[in-house]
């Protein structure tokens, strides 16, 4: 088996909350855990998920669309992490 | 050094009451895992900086792995800098950035959360710089 070390991993989310200062906190710690490099894109931005000035400058509200990607060993759960962010985070706000 | 310690962060304003903000806030954004310590105002609570408050902040600050430095304007540098030039009962190590006051905190503090050593903790805090919020 190759070395998985190119994987890819993409998903869309759709917010159910607007992504305020705690959420994007969260998502970015979790984020800087793995080795892939992770980004979130809204609209035709997109940001490293590891910056949180970044996610928090996506401005990203309640109903938009937010792709999290994933590229590296551990693209996979990068990116489960991340999205389960997503969605738990911007449905209390804060 | 403790592999598994964060680095800490120092808040240093001539406020007392905007490093205690600004250190609440980033320690909630960052999740709470990482002590922010505020150094603000001077020791009869007037605005100014002080070196007594800051060198206490390091020491509360300090877990193993460093302790990284946020000033708010130019003249905290100097008291800092007055501190660090003798640095014989501080923990090292011990850096001043060149960042940003509230987005500078916040990043360090979300990237001392992640586990991240003190350079990539003040590398975060300098590249708040060229964040925009708009």
């Amino acid at each position: 088996m190759p070395a998985s070390s190119e994987q890819v991993v993409t998903q869309v989310i759709t917010l159910t909350g607007d992504l305020h200062a705690r959420p994007a906190g969260q998502l970015a710690v979790a984020a800087a855990k793995f080795d892939a490099d992770v980004s979130l894109t809204v609209g035709d931005r997109t940001v490293s998920a590891k910056s949180v000035l970044a996610v928090m400058g996506l401005g990203a509200t309640s109903g938009q669309q937010v792709t999290a990607a994933a590229t590296g060993p551990d693209a996979e759960p990068a990116v489960a992490a991340v999205v389960a962010i997503l969605a738990d985070a911007t449905a209390v706000g804060g | 050094m403790n592999p598994d310690a964060t680095v800490g962060i120092v808040l240093v304003s001539h406020s007392a009451a905007l490093a205690e903000g600004a250190a609440e806030l980033a320690s909630q954004v960052a999740g709470g895992t990482v002590p922010v310590i505020p150094a603000g105002g001077t020791d009869d609570g007037g605005l100014g900086t002080s070196a007594a408050k800051v060198e206490r902040a390091i020491k509360q600050a300090d877990r193993g792995a460093g302790v990284l430095i946020v000033p708010d304007l130019g003249s905290a540098v100097l008291t800092v800098r007055a501190l660090l030039a003798d640095p014989e009962d501080l923990p090292g190590p011990v850096e001043l950035v060149d960042a940003p006051f509230i987005e500078g905190v916040v990043a360090a503090t979300v990237t001392a959360a992640a586990g991240a050593d003190i350079a990539a903790v003040r590398g975060a805090a300098e590249e708040a710089w060229h964040a925009r919020k708009l």
